[in-house]
C-alpha cells in the first residue's frame, strides 16, 4: 500500500484532479462540482491549519536538540521555547484580560512598533545618500523622486498646487505601467509554475527529488 | 562626524555626510511637531476623495468585512485610516465583522473599538447584533478561499470561542453576501482577498502602507478595488474629510517636515557630489599642466 501511495504518477494524478476540482467551477456552473470544490477547499484549509501545530512541534524538537548540545546561542532557543509555552498557557487562561493581554500590549506592541519605526531612519538615510545624479538615468530618477517626495508632503499641496498634476501624472503613467507590468509578470510566472507542477516537472512540490 | 580635514573641505563633507546627521535631524523634525502639533494645512488627494465617496454610499445594515492584514508595527502607520473608516461605518450603522490575518492583530480590534467607543455607544452598537470580532481567520489562502465559498464551513466561533450562530453573520453564506470589504493591510492576506472576493465582485476598499501603493494602484485603475487610502497620509486626509481629527492629522506636521528634511539632504548630497567631483577634476587638470 505504501508503495502505491508513494507512486509519483499517482501523486501527480491526485494533484491534477484536485486542481481541476477547484479550477473548473470558475468556468462551469455545475452544482455538484461546486459543492465538491467547496468541500475540498474547506478540508485543505483545516489541514493547513494543523501545519501550525506541526511547526510548533518541529521547533520544539530542533530547540531541545540545540539546548541539549549546548550549541552557540542555545539560551536564545531556551528563551524562545519558554515564551512559546508561556504564551500558549496564558492564551488558554484568558485573552481579554490577564497575562496574555498584558504581554500583547506591554511587550509585543512596543517591540513590534519600535522595530518598524526605526526603519524610517534607515530608509531616509539610504534614500538621501543613494539619490545622486551620477548619470542621465539617475538624474531622471532623482527628478521623479524629488517631485513625488515634495508632493507627498501634505503641506505642499496646500500652498504649491503646481506639483500635484506632475506627481499624479508620473504615478498614473510610469508608476502604474510599472505596477501593472510587475503584477502581470508575477501572474504569468505563477501560471507557468502551475502548468509545470501539473505536468510533473516540479517534483519538489510533492516532496520528491528529481531522481525519485 | 567631523568635517573632513583634507582638501575636499565643505564640498566633500556635503557629498559624504555622516548618516547620523540624517537620523538626528529626522528625529528632531518629526518628534518636535508630534509633541507640539502646529496644525498646518494639508491637501486632499483624489484617491482619498474616491475612498471617502465609497464610504458615503454605505447603507444602514450593510454587512462590512473589516479585515486587518497587519501586525502592531503596520497598525501604527495605518491606524488613522482604520479608526476614521470605523467612525464612518459606525455612524452609517453598518454591521461589522472583524477578521485578522496575523496573530498580533487578534487584539487590535479591541484598540479600534476603544477608539470609537463614543460613536458606538451613541449608535447603540451591540456585540453580535451590530459587530463581531472573529479573530485569526485568515492563516493562509486556503482559509480565505474556503470562507469565500462556504463561510460557516470554516468560521463557527468568534475569537473567544463563542458561537457565531444567532449573530448577523447568519446572513453570510459566501462572498456575494458581503456588502463591502474594508481591508487594512501590510500585505499579508490581501492578495487572497482580492483573488477570492474582489475579483468575483465583492466591493472592496483598501488602506495600505506606503510601500504597497504602487503595487495596489493597478487594482483601483481596473475597478477591482473601489478605493485606495494611501498610508498614514490618506488616513489623515480622511480624518480631515469627515471632520474628526485623530492620530493622522496630528502626525502630518512631522510628516511634512520629515519629507522636506529628506529633500534638503538629497540636495546637499548632490551639490556636494558635483562640487567635489568638479574640484577633484580641476586639481587633476592643474597637476597635469
Amino acid at each position: 500500500m505504501a508503495e502505491i501511495l508513494k507512486n509519483r504518477q499517482l501523486q501527480i494524478i491526485v494533484m491534477l484532479l484536485s486542481f481541476l476540482f477547484v479550477f473548473l467551477p470558475y468556468f462551469l456552473n455545475v452544482p455538484q462540482l461546486n459543492t465538491a470544490s467547496t468541500k475540498l477547499i474547506t478540508i485543505t484549509s483545516i489541514v493547513t491549519a494543523f501545519t501550525v501545530a506541526l511547526a510548533v512541534l518541529a521547533q520544539f524538537r530542533r530547540g531541545i536538540n540545540i539546548i541539549n548540545r549546548r550549541s552557540r546561542g542555545w539560551y536564545f532557543k531556551a528563551y524562545m521555547l519558554m515564551t512559546l509555552v508561556l504564551m500558549l498557557g496564558f492564551s488558554l487562561i484568558s485573552r481579554e484580560t490577564g497575562p496574555y493581554h498584558w504581554v500583547m500590549f506591554a511587550v509585543v506592541n512596543p517591540l513590534s512598533s519600535v522595530n518598524y519605526g526605526i526603519l524610517a531612519f534607515y530608509m531616509a538615510s539610504t534614500a538621501a545618500r543613494a539619490f545622486r545624479a551620477r548619470n542621465t538615468k539617475a538624474l531622471l530618477l532623482l527628478l521623479s523622486g524629488f517631485i513625488v517626495l515634495i508632493y507627498q508632503a501634505p503641506l505642499t499641496g496646500a500652498y504649491f498646487t503646481g506639483f500635484e498634476p506632475i506627481a499624479l501624472y508620473l504615478g498614473s503613467t510610469f508608476g502604474l505601467a510599472a505596477g501593472r507590468m510587475f503584477l502581470i509578470s508575477v501572474t504569468v510566472g505563477a501560471i507557468v509554475f502551475g502548468v509545470r507542477v501539473i505536468m510533473g516537472n516540479e517534483p519538489s512540490v510533492l516532496g520528491l527529488s528529481k531522481e525519485e | 562626524m567631523m568635517m573632513a580635514k583634507d582638501s575636499g573641505g565643505i564640498l566633500k563633507w556635503m557629498a559624504e555626510y555622516d548618516r547620523r546627521y540624517v537620523y538626528l535631524v529626522l528625529f528632531l523634525v518629526m518628534v518636535g511637531p508630534l509633541l507640539r502639533p502646529i496644525g498646518m494645512p494639508i491637501s486632499v488627494s483624489p484617491d482619498t476623495v474616491q475612498y471617502y465617496n465609497v464610504l458615503q454610499q454605505v447603507q444602514p445594515g450593510d454587512k462590512v468585512f473589516f479585515t486587518l492584514n497587519t501586525e502592531f508595527s503596520g497598525y501604527n502607520e495605518i491606524q488613522s485610516g482604520i479608526i476614521a473608516t470605523m467612525r464612518v461605518l459606525v455612524e452609517k450603522h453598518a454591521r461589522i465583522a472583524f477578521g485578522v490575518a496575523h496573530v498580533e492583530a487578534t487584539v487590535i480590534p479591541e484598540l479600534i473599538v476603544k477608539a470609537v467607543q463614543a460613536e458606538m455607544t451613541a449608535n447603540d452598537y451591540q456585540y453580535g447584533r451590530d459587530y463581531i470580532i472573529l479573530g485569526y481567520i485568515f492563516p493562509n489562502e486556503a482559509a480565505v478561499a474556503a470562507g469565500a465559498q462556504d463561510f460557516h464551513g470554516v468560521v463557527t466561533q468568534d475569537w473567544l470561542g463563542r458561537p457565531i450562530a444567532g449573530t448577523f453573520l447568519d446572513e453570510i453564506d459566501d462572498w456575494e453576501d458581503w456588502d463591502l470589504i474594508a481591508d487594512f493591510t501590510t500585505g499579508i492576506a490581501t492578495s487572497f482577498l482580492i483573488n477570492h472576493y474582489a475579483l468575483r465582485g465583492t466591493p472592496m476598499i483598501m488602506n495600505c502602507i506606503g510601500i504597497m501603493i504602487a503595487s495596489e494602484k493597478p487594482y483601483v485603475d481596473s475597478g477591482v478595488l473601489l478605493g485606495l487610502l494611501q498610508s498614514m497620509r490618506g488616513g489623515a486626509e480622511l480624518e480631515f474629510l469627515i471632520g474628526r481629527p485623530g492620530p493622522g492629522l496630528t502626525a502630518m506636521d512631522g510628516f511634512s517636515f520629515g519629507h522636506y528634511a529628506l529633500i534638503i539632504f538629497i540636495l546637499i548630497g548632490n551639490v556636494g557630489y558635483f562640487g567635489y567631483t568638479r574640484q577633484q577634476q580641476m586639481r587633476v587638470d592643474r597637476e597635469a599642466k
